[in-house]
C-alpha cells in the first residue's frame, strides 16, 4: 500500500492524519513474534424476559439439528454453534424470579437479604458472589501471559441508569455490582481517550504557539522571558505528542457522531458497541466481555421492528395470544441477529497474532434471565454458544439432564484455562463437576 | 538665592578659609549613594589608609568600611560564610543605633558607641538598609503572573457557570433542607370493606391513596423507628423522602459525606446525574455508614440532595454527616444548608502542582513542565465536560437547524469570558468561524476551541488581557482576580461594556459590592490562614498524658472558635483591626468550656469573657497558642517569632546557627522563660532574640494548649518584659494586653498587617505599585478607623485602578 492510499484508507476509517504515528506498527509485522498458547476470549451476551421455547429449541438432538425461526440469523455459523438445553438456574432464596434470574445468573449463588421488592417472594439485595466473567478475568489477569489492559469490559445497550438487582449481572464479589457502560462514546473514551486527546491537542498546538508569540511581542524583556519558557514547554509537549505510541496497533473504530442514547437508536447503539468490542479484542485490551441488552424485566419498545408494546409486557401474554407470540419471536430473532453480527465481525477479523479468525478463539455465550417469559421459569435457561473459544465440540444441539448452571460456568472457566476452579457459586450445586462438552 | 545653597557656599568659604578640605572634599566627591562595590578594592580592616581616603570619606562610611564590611559586605549585601543575609529591613534609625551599640562589631562589642554608632547607623540606614534605600537600589516592578491554583479552579468554575441557569442566583436567608415525604395513607374502614369484597371476588385490591407532605428540616437526622414520618396519616411499611437544597463550603478542600442508615439511600453533591453515594440496595438490615469524599472550592454553594426509601425494612432512619476540611465529623449543620437548589459548579479534578510560596504567599511567577502538563490535562477535562453537557450549555439540540449558530455563539461567549474581554467580529471570524470550518464536525470544533482557550496565554496570564491597552475590561479583570481569584461576573462584565469602570468612584463602587460576595469571604479566610500560619496549627499534637483533653474534636472546635471570632470581627458591624488584638472574649461551647475554664451547655458556641486570664484577641486564642507550643511545653520562641513578624512587624533574619530546643538538657527546676533566656544568651542570638524573647514571654501565662496558668514548673509565671520598639523607645509590657495595645498604635504593626493583606490579595509586593504605596495604604487605614473591609477595598483599588487617572480635584462648573 503506498503512503497516499494508506492515508486514504485511514481517512475512510475516520482516523485523522494526526493519529498516523500511532498506527505505524501493523499486525503483519508482529505476527511472527507471537508464540505460545492461543489467546482465548469469552463474551457473555444477555437478553431479557425469556425466550419462546417452541421457536427456539431445535427438535432433534445432536449434529443434525435444525435452527428454529428465532435462530435463523445464526445459520452461517451453525457448524460453530453449540446449543444446550436442560441448564437450570437452581438458586433459591430471596428475590423474585427476574431478580434471581439476573443477579444469580452469572454469580450462581443466592441473593443477600435487602430492601428491593419484586413481583413476588421476599425483598432482596445484591448478589452474594463474584460473577463468572469476573472470576475468569481475575484468573487471566493474575498471569502475565494472559494479562491485558482492562482484563474485562462490560458493555451495555439501553440499560436504564439505575443500579438494582434487575440491572446488574456482573459482580466483583458480594455486594459489589459492576455497572455496564451503555454509552458507546463513553466506552470509546475509556478505550481510546488518550489517543483521541492527543489528536485534539495536536490540532490546537499551532494556534497556541502563535498566540504565545503574539502576546509576547508586546511585553517587556523580563516578562517575555516567562512566555518564552512557556513556548518551550509547549514545543516539547508537541514533540512528545508526535512521537509514536506503541499501544494501539489497530485502527480506531469509527463512531457515528451524535447518536443520542434513546430507545429508538438502540439498533445503531448495539452495532456501535459490538464494533467497539471487536476492536477491543483486536487490540487485546481485554479477554473477557459481558454484553447486556436492557435489563431483566426490560420494557424496550422495539419500534424499529414495528412493535409498539414494551418487551416485558408482551412476555407476560399467554401462549394463546398469537399476536404477542409473533412479536416475541420477532424480538428474540432480532437479538439473535445481533449475536450473529458479532459472530460475523469476529469471523472476518483475523486473529492478530496467530492463526485463523478472532471467532476461532472466542466463545460467545448468549443467555437470558428466564427460560420463558410468561411462566417466569428459571428452568431451561437459553444457552447458545458460538465460536472456537473454550475448546468445546461445536455444531450440535445437546440436551442435558436438569443440570445446575453452576456446572456450566465451571466448565467455561476450565475451557478458558482457569482450571484451578473447583466449585463455583453455591457449592452443593456443583456436584458432578465440569460438563463433558469437548 | 535659596537658603540651602547660600549655606553651602558660606560653609565652603569657611572651609577654604580654615584651609581644611575635609568636609568640602566630601561634599563634592562623595554623595550619599556609595560607589558600586566592584569599583572599590578590598582593604583589610585596620590597615593604614592613605590621607586622601580619610579625607574623602565621612565618618559613618569609614567605620563601616573598617569594622563592618568584612562580614556584611561593601554595600551590606552580606558575605557568604560570615553573615549571609543582606542588611535591609524596617527598623528605625534609633533602633539600629541601639543594636550596633550593644552587639557590634562581633567579638568587640561596646567599641562602637556614641557618635560612632550614630554615624555608622546613619550611613547603613541611608545607603542600603531602609526600605526607601532598598526601593532605590532594587526597583520593584510587577512581575507577569500566571493563574495560581486557586485562581485556575475558580476561573474555570465561573467560566462554565456563566452558561448555567441560576448560577448567580442569590440564595435566601432561610436555612435548612426542603424535605419531600411521600407514602401512602391508611385505608379507611370503607376502603377496607371494599377491598375485602374485591378479594372475595378474586379481583385486585384498589390502589392505595398516596399521602405526601413537605417541610423544611433543620438537619437530616431522622429516626422513624418502625413507624412512618407521619404516624397519624402515613403507613409505616413503605415511604420515601427526598431532601433538596444547597450547601455552603466555607473553604477549599476535601469534604467527606457520611450517610448513616439501614434503608436505601442515594446522595448527590454538585453533580445532579452522578450520585456521590448510591446505596439504594441495602446489603442487610443493619444500620451502615456509607462514606465518600468530594473536593469542593470554598466560598461557593453546591446543590445537594439525599433520597431515602423504606420498603418493609424493620425500621427507618437517616443521618447525614460531613467532615469539612480541618473539621470533625458532625451532622451537617443547619447554618450550612439553604433549601433552594443552585446550578452545578464545574470543579476541575485534575491536580495542579502547588504554587511557589517562597515569598510567603502563593503566586504564579514560575512555570514548569508539570504545570504545563496539568493545565493540559485540566483543559481536556473541561473540554470533555463541555462536550457532555453541550446541549444545556449552548441551549441547543443536536440536529436542530440553528445548532451550528448556537454553538458558535456559545464558543464566542466562552472565549470572551475566559479572555476577560470581548472579541471583535474580525477576531471572531479568525478564531471561531475558522475553527468551525476546519473541524470535521461542529462538536469537534467546540472541543478544540475549549482546549485552545484554556491553553491560551490570554486565559492563563490574566495580565495579558490588557496587553493591547488598558480599558474598563482590564479593570473588571483585575477586580475579579484580586477579590475572587476568578473572572468577572455578569454584573462586572455589564459595567465594563457600558463604560462604567472609568473613574475611581465607579471602580470603588464595584469593589465594595464584590467584597460582600462569599468568594471574597473565602479569599479572606485564606488570608487569615496565611497570616496566622494555620497550616502549622493543623498539625498541632499534644502529649496525651499531660493533655488528654486535647483530642481531634477539641482541636477542630478550637479552629471553629477562631473563625467565629475572625468572622465576627471582619464581617460584623465594626470590622476594626484593633479588635483582632484587643477583644477580651472567646467563642466557646461545652467541650471548649470544660478545658478553658467555663461551664457551658450544648454544642452551640457562645461569646464568653473568661473569668481568669485576660485574653487579647487572636494573640491569646488557644488555637494559636497551642500551635505555637511544643507537645508538652510552651514555646516562647515560636510565639515570639509570630508576634514579631506577623503582629508587631519586625523583619527577622533566619538564625545564624540552628539551635534545637532540647528540654532534657536544662536544669529541670527552671521555668521555660529561664531555659529560653539561657539558650539564647549568646551575643550572636541577641540581635533577634532581643525582640523575640520579650514578646514570647508575654504569653507565658498560657500553657501548651492555651489554658491560663499562674505557675510554670511550680514557680510563678513572669510575663513582664522590656521591649525595644522599632520606633526606638523602650516599652514595658506586663502581658499580651500590652502587646495588643502596642500593635494597634504602632505604624510598624499597621505596615505589617497592610503588607501581608496586600501580598496575599494582589500577589505582588506593594512597592511594585510605587514606593509610597504601603505608606499611603497605612495612612488611609488609620483615617478609616482601621476598617479591615475598607482596607481591602483600598488594597484592591491599588491594583484595579492601575491605568485609571487619579481622581481629579473637583473643578467649579464641572
Amino acid at each position: 500500500m503506498n503512503p497516499l492510499n494508506r492515508r486514504a484508507f485511514l481517512r475512510n476509517l475516520g482516523v485523522s492524519a494526526a493519529s498516523l504515528p500511532f498506527l505505524s506498527a501493523l499486525p503483519s509485522l508482529n505476527a511472527a513474534a507471537a508464540q505460545g498458547p492461543r489467546k482465548q476470549r469469552l463474551v457473555i451476551i444477555f437478553t431479557p424476559n425469556g425466550t419462546v421455547p417452541t421457536e427456539f429449541w431445535p427438535d432433534v438432538e445432536g449434529e443434525d439439528f435444525q435452527f428454529k425461526s428465532i435462530l435463523q440469523p445464526l445459520e452461517p455459523f451453525k457448524s460453530q454453534t453449540l446449543m444446550l438445553k436442560g441448564v437450570y438456574n437452581k438458586i433459591k432464596g430471596d428475590g423474585d424470579q427476574h431478580m434471581r434470574g439476573m443477579s444469580c445468573l452469572l454469580t450462581a449463588d443466592h441473593l443477600l437479604p435487602g430492601n428491593i421488592m419484586g413481583g413476588g417472594g421476599a425483598p432482596a439485595g445484591w448478589a452474594s458472589n463474584i460473577s463468572i466473567d469476573q472470576e475468569i478475568k481475575k484468573a487471566l489477569q493474575a498471569r502475565p501471559e494472559t494479562q491485558t489492559r482492562f482484563g474485562s469490559l462490560e458493555f451495555g445497550v439501553a440499560v436504564p441508569n439505575r443500579a438494582d438487582p434487575w440491572t446488574r449481572m456482573s459482580y466483583l464479589g458480594a455486594n459489589q455490582p459492576v455497572s455496564p457502560i451503555d454509552d458507546p462514546y463513553q466506552m470509546f473514551a475509556k478505550m481510546y481517550g488518550q489517543v483521541k486527546d492527543k489528536d485534539s491537542l495536536v490540532s490546537i498546538m499551532d494556534d497556541v504557539k502563535d498566540d504565545l508569540r503574539k502576546v509576547a511581542a508586546k511585553l517587556s524583556a523580563r516578562d517575555k522571558q516567562m512566555l518564552e519558557e512557556h513556548l518551550t514547554l509547549v514545543r516539547s509537549m508537541e514533540a512528545e505528542l508526535k512521537a509514536p505510541a506503541v499501544h494501539v496497533e489497530h485502527p480506531l473504530p469509527e463512531l457515528d457522531p451524535g447518536i443520542e442514547l434513546v430507545n429508538d437508536n438502540t439498533p445503531q447503539i448495539s452495532r456501535m458497541q459490538l464494533n467497539l468490542l471487536v476492536n477491543a479484542f483486536t487490540n487485546d485490551m481485554a479477554r473477557v466481555a459481558t454484553f447486556q441488552y436492557m435489563r431483566s424485566v426490560g420494557g424496550a419498545q422495539m419500534r424499529w421492528l414495528g412493535i409498539q408494546e414494551g418487551h416485558h409486557a408482551l412476555s407476560h401474554e399467554p401462549d394463546t395470544n398469537q399476536e404477542a407470540f409473533g412479536k416475541l419471536v420477532k424480538i428474540n430473532s432480532w437479538f439473535a441477529g445481533e449475536v450473529a453480527y458479532l459472530a460475523k465481525r469476529l469471523a472476518e477479523t483475523p486473529e492478530p497474532s496467530g492463526e485463523g479468525s478472532l471467532l476461532d478463539n472466542t466463545l460467545v455465550v448468549w443467555t437470558n434471565e428466564l427460560g420463558k417469559g410468561n411462566s417466569h421459569t428459571l428452568d431451561n435457561v437459553p444457552i447458545v454458544m458460538v465460536g472456537g473459544g473454550g475448546g468445546f465440540k461445536m455444531g450440535r444441539f445437546a440436551k442435558l439432564d436438569n443440570v445446575p448452571h453452576n456446572r456450566l460456568w465451571l466448565t467455561l472457566a476450565h475451557g478458558l484455562g482457569h482450571t484451578g476452579l473447583k466449585t463455583f457459586g453455591q457449592a452443593d450445586l456443583c456436584e458432578g463437576g465440569i460438563l463433558p462438552l469437548s | 538665592m535659596p537658603a540651602c545653597v547660600s549655606n553651602f557656599f558660606t560653609r565652603l568659604a569657611a572651609c577654604l578659609a580654615t584651609g581644611s578640605l575635609l568636609w568640602a572634599g566630601n561634599v563634592f566627591a562623595q554623595p550619599v549613594e556609595p560607589t558600586p562595590a566592584s569599583a572599590q578594592t578590598p582593604e583589610p580592616v585596620g590597615a593604614a589608609t592613605g590621607p586622601a581616603a580619610v579625607a574623602t570619606e565621612p565618618l559613618g562610611a569609614a567605620i563601616y568600611r573598617k569594622s563592618c564590611a568584612e562580614c556584611h559586605g561593601k554595600r551590606g549585601e552580606g558575605v557568604t560564610g560570615k553573615y549571609d543575609d543582606p542588611l535591609a529591613g524596617s527598623r528605625s534609625l534609633p533602633s539600629l543605633v541601639r543594636i550596633i551599640s550593644k552587639t557590634m562589631p562581633e567579638g568587640k562589642e561596646g567599641t562602637c558607641t556614641g557618635p560612632d554608632a550614630d554615624a555608622v547607623a546613619a550611613f547603613i540606614y541611608d545607603a542600603f538598609y531602609s526600605p526607601a534605600a532598598q526601593a532605590r537600589i532594587h526597583p520593584v516592578v510587577e512581575s507577569l503572573s500566571r493563574l495560581t491554583v486557586a485562581q485556575y479552579q475558580n476561573s474555570v468554575a465561573d467560566l462554565l457557570g456563566r452558561f448555567r441557569q441560576g448560577f448567580d442566583r442569590p440564595l435566601g436567608p432561610q436555612r435548612g433542607w426542603r424535605g419531600v415525604y411521600s407514602g401512602f395513607a391508611f385505608s379507611t374502614p370503607e376502603e377496607e370493606a371494599e377491598n375485602r369484597e374485591l378479594v372475595a371476588k378474586k379481583k385486585d385490591k384498589k390502589p392505595r391513596r398516596p399521602e405526601k407532605f413537605e417541610r423544611v428540616d433543620p438537619q437530616i437526622s431522622v429516626h422513624f423507628g418502625p413507624g412512618s414520618p407521619d404516624p397519624e396519616k402515613m403507613i409505616p411499611e413503605e415511604f420515601n423522602v427526598r431532601w433538596n437544597g444547597s450547601i455552603y463550603a466555607p473553604e477549599t478542600g476535601s469534604y467527606e459525606f457520611v450517610v448513616k442508615t439501614e434503608n436505601g439511600v442515594r446522595l448527590w453533591v454538585n453533580e445532579p446525574d452522578e450520585p456521590l453515594i448510591d446505596s439504594w440496595v441495602t446489603p442487610g438490615p443493619e444500620t451502615r455508614e456509607e462514606r465518600k469524599s468530594i473536593f469542593l472550592l470554598g466560598g461557593r454553594c453546591y446543590r445537594i440532595s439525599l433520597a431515602m426509601f423504606k420498603f418493609k425494612d424493620r425500621s427507618a432512619s437517616v443521618e447525614l454527616l460531613w467532615k469539612p476540611p480541618h473539621g470533625k465529623l458532625e451532622t451537617v449543620p443547619q447554618a450550612q444548608v439553604m433549601p433552594q437548589e443552585i446550578a452545578t459548579n464545574m470543579i476541575v479534578k485534575t491536580a495542579l502542582p502547588a504554587d511557589d510560596r517562597s515569598d510567603g504567599y502563593e503566586r504564579g511567577t514560575t512555570i514548569s513542565k508539570e504545570w504545563d502538563q496539568a493545565t493540559t490535562t485540566a483543559a481536556l477535562e473541561v473540554a470533555a465536560h463541555v462536550e457532555m453537557t453541550l446541549d444545556a450549555l449552548s441551549g441547543s439540540k443536536a440536529g436542530a437547524p440553528d445548532r451550528v449558530e448556537k454553538l458558535q455563539r456559545f464558543c464566542r461567549r466562552f472565549v470572551e469570558t475566559a479572555f476577560r474581554r470581548p472579541l471583535s467580529d474580525a477576531q471572531n471570524a479568525a478564531l471561531i468561524e475558522r475553527a468551525f470550518q476546519a473541524a470535521p464536525t461542529p462538536t469537534i470544533a467546540v472541543k478544540r476551541l475549549v482546549l485552545f482557550t484554556l491553553k491560551s496565554p490570554r486565559f492563563l496570564y490574566p495580565e495579558l488581557s490588557h496587553a493591547d491597552g488598558f480599558d474598563d475590561f482590564s479593570v473588571a479583570s483585575n477586580l475579579a482576580l484580586v477579590l475572587w481569584d476568578s473572572l468577572p461576573d455578569p454584573a462586572l462584565w455589564k459595567a465594563a461594556s457600558e463604560g462604567r469602570l472609568h473613574t475611581q468612584e465607579q471602580v470603588e463602587k464595584e469593589a465594595r459590592r464584590m467584597v460582600d460576595d462569599p468568594r471574597t469571604k473565602a479569599k479572606l479566610r485564606g488570608f487569615f490562614q496565611q497570616w496566622l500560619d494555620l497550616e502549622r496549627a493543623e498539625h498541632a499534637a499534644k502529649d496525651t498524658v499531660l493533655f488528654p483533653e486535647f483530642d481531634e474534636a477539641l482541636h477542630s472546635d478550637l479552629r471553629k472558635s477562631l473563625f467565629l471570632f475572625l468572622d465576627e470581627v471582619v464581617w460584623g458591624q465594626a470590622p476594626d483591626y484593633r479588635r483582632l488584638f484587643q477583644a477580651d472574649h472567646l467563642w466557646l461551647n461545652q467541650r471548649l468550656g470544660r478545658v478553658y475554664g467555663q461551664t457551658l451547655q450544648g454544642d452551640e458556641f457562645q461569646r464568653i469573657v473568661p473569668v481568669r486570664g485576660k485574653r487579647a484577641g487572636v494573640l491569646t486564642h488557644p488555637y494559636l497558642l497551642s500551635s505555637l507550643a511544643y507537645n508538652r511545653t510552651t514555646s516562647p520562641i515560636h510565639r515570639g517569632v509570630f508576634l514579631s513578624r506577623s503582629v508587631v512587624g519586625v523583619n527577622l533574619k533566619n538564625p545564624s546557627v540552628a539551635v534545637a530546643f532540647e528540654d532534657a538538657k536544662f536544669d529541670p527546676s527552671l521555668t521555660m522563660r529561664e531555659k529560653v533566656s539561657s539558650l539564647t544568651k549568646n551575643a550572636s542570638c541577641a540581635g533577634c532574640h532581643g525582640v523575640i524573647n520579650p514578646l514570647g514571654f508575654t504569653l507565658e501565662q498560657f500553657d501548651a494548649i492555651g489554658r491560663w496558668r499562674s505557675e510554670d514548673n511550680r514557680k510563678p509565671v513572669n510575663s513582664t518584659v522590656d521591649f525595644d520598639a522599632e520606633e526606638g523607645a523602650s516599652l514595658h509590657f506586663t502581658g499580651p494586653e500590652d502587646v495588643a495595645n502596642y500593635a494597634v498604635s504602632s505604624t510598624h504593626a499597621h505596615d505589617a498587617f497592610v503588607r501581608q493583606l496586600f501580598i496575599y490579595t494582589i500577589k505582588q509586593p506593594p512597592a511594585a505599585f510605587g514606593v509610597e504605596t504601603l505608606q499611603r495604604l497605612r495612612t488611609q487605614f488609620a483615617t478609616n478607623g482601621f476598617d479591615i473591609r475598607k482596607l481591602l477595598v483600598d488594597v484592591v483599588m491599588t491594583k484595579a485602578s492601575t491605568g485609571i487617572p487619579p481622581a481629579a480635584p473637583k473643578v467649579a462648573g464641572n
